[in-house]
């Protein structure tokens, strides 16, 4: 921010975080960069043709959301419809709708926008996770554990940020710290968890310990 | 689920230059403000001169395509397509003309650690082309609408008030005028200068 009370940028000059794979997208933080407070702002890039530039997936937390093509072009599935975006497309989501973008095009970037109505905004943990998990995969652990650290100060009674501290841990091999981030996580949301534990390739070291079982079944 | 494209979103021009392209209300979205916005003609606003001092909201302007001279807090800067200006001050005088023909900016926002509620200027401007072809009761209803939402709505009940002067109905309009200065008392001066009341000024009750 500048001493004036705005500040500039451009999409091209924004980090850019990696998914888990090469096939998710890559985060580029908006409202973080800038420190926009009122609603969620990020920009989401697909380098490649076919690599996914919208993960799937709906909003369990009631958010509805925006998106805007910035550049190049994707195939949105909205529910039930699978439609091609150019850039000026906006394509509105209501929170229960599963959604999904594949990009057409190389460099494909798409802004999302969103928040919960009749809430006030506060940032949910999942953006610092995808950045500490980046991080860790460049590896830079240190810096991950450390934003892990923050994220849940700031978040210590919502099980998505324990249940992710929790496949951090389990990805980096401390067995009991993971277990603690995964109890602390059954506690605050035991369905979600357990749905999500089950199947989830980040818990593979932890799955052979008795404790695993008793926690998610 | 809904989609458009922002060459096919209303064109609504306003009477200073710009063209409002409502996005927020196209989708009827509740949480969180955006609109688009295109310029009559290269060298013409596209955004308006303005500050968000009363809504003390946070801004941000991207530019979709073209080019735009941004003017913030008297600093001028020219943006163009993939690039954002984020105002956070609300108090800064902030504005844009088109450098482009095709020039179009996406501006978000709302104020930080509040629920976002629908800004009255919003039913104002779709109102426009309603009042400027007088076709009142369709600027009426426009207004009535957003007050079901919002029932003590100063500004909405002022402008409805001078929609309804407008279109001949003094009582309505007498009322509705007398509401939003009980509510707001600055809207008595408003009132006192407004070509809209001209039929009503001399009625008793008009409150100036």
């Amino acid at each position: 921010m500048s001493e004036d009370g705005y500040v500039i940028l451009s999409i091209d000059d924004l980090d850019r975080f990696p998914g888990a794979t090469d096939e998710a997208p890559i985060l580029m933080p908006v409202r973080r960069r800038a420190g926009f407070r009122p609603f969620g702002i990020n920009c989401f890039a697909a380098p490649r043709p076919g690599q996914r530039v919208i993960e799937r997936h709906f909003e369990r937390d009631g958010d509805e959301e925006l998106y805007v093509v910035l550049r190049g072009e994707a195939t949105f599935t909205v529910g039930d419809e699978t439609f091609g975006a150019t850039s000026g497309t906006l394509v509105h989501v209501t929170p229960g709708t599963v959604r999904e973008a594949i990009a057409r095009d190389e460099d494909t970037i798409v802004l999302a926008i969103g928040a919960k109505p009749g809430e006030a905004w506060e940032p949910a943990p999942w953006e610092d996770f995808h950045i500490a998990f980046a991080a860790r995969r460049s590896g830079d652990a240190a810096a991950a554990r450390s934003l892990i650290a923050e994220t849940l100060a700031r978040h210590p009674n919502e099980w998505q940020g324990q249940y992710n501290a929790g496949c951090f841990e389990a990805l980096e091999g401390d067995t009991e710290a993971a277990f603690a981030h995964l109890r602390r996580a059954v506690e605050l949301g035991p369905s979600d968890v357990r749905e999500y534990a089950r199947d989830d390739v980040d818990f593979v070291a932890l799955r052979d310990d008795p404790r695993f079982t008793e926690l998610v079944g | 689920m809904s989609v458009t494209h922002v060459d096919d979103l209303d064109r609504i021009e306003m009477p200073n230059g710009f063209v409002w392209r409502p996005v927020r209300r196209h989708f009827g979205i509740r949480a969180f403000g955006v609109n688009a916005y295109t310029a009559s003609e290269v060298g013409g606003p596209v955004v308006e001169e303005h500050t968000e001092s009363q809504l003390g909201h946070e801004e941000i302007y991207l530019v979709l395509r073209g080019r735009a001279l941004f003017t913030i807090g008297g600093n001028e800067h020219e943006l163009a397509a993939g690039q954002l200006v984020f105002v956070r001050d609300p108090a800064l005088e902030r504005g844009a003309i088109a450098l482009d023909g095709d020039t179009v900016v996406l501006a978000l926002g709302g104020k930080p650690g509040a629920p976002h509620t629908v800004s009255a200027w919003e039913t104002m401007f779709a109102s426009v082309p309603a009042a400027r072809d007088e076709r009142f009761d369709e600027a009426i209803a426009i207004h009535e609408e957003a007050l079901r939402e919002q029932p003590e709505h100063p500004a909405l009940l002022y402008n409805l008030a001078c929609m309804e002067a407008r279109a001949g109905h003094h009582l309505d309009a007498l009322l509705r005028l007398k509401r939003a200065v009980a509510l707001e008392p600055k809207w008595a001066a408003e009132a006192r200068a407004d070509s809209d009341f001209a039929a009503i000024r001399h009625e008793p009750g008009f409150p100036a």
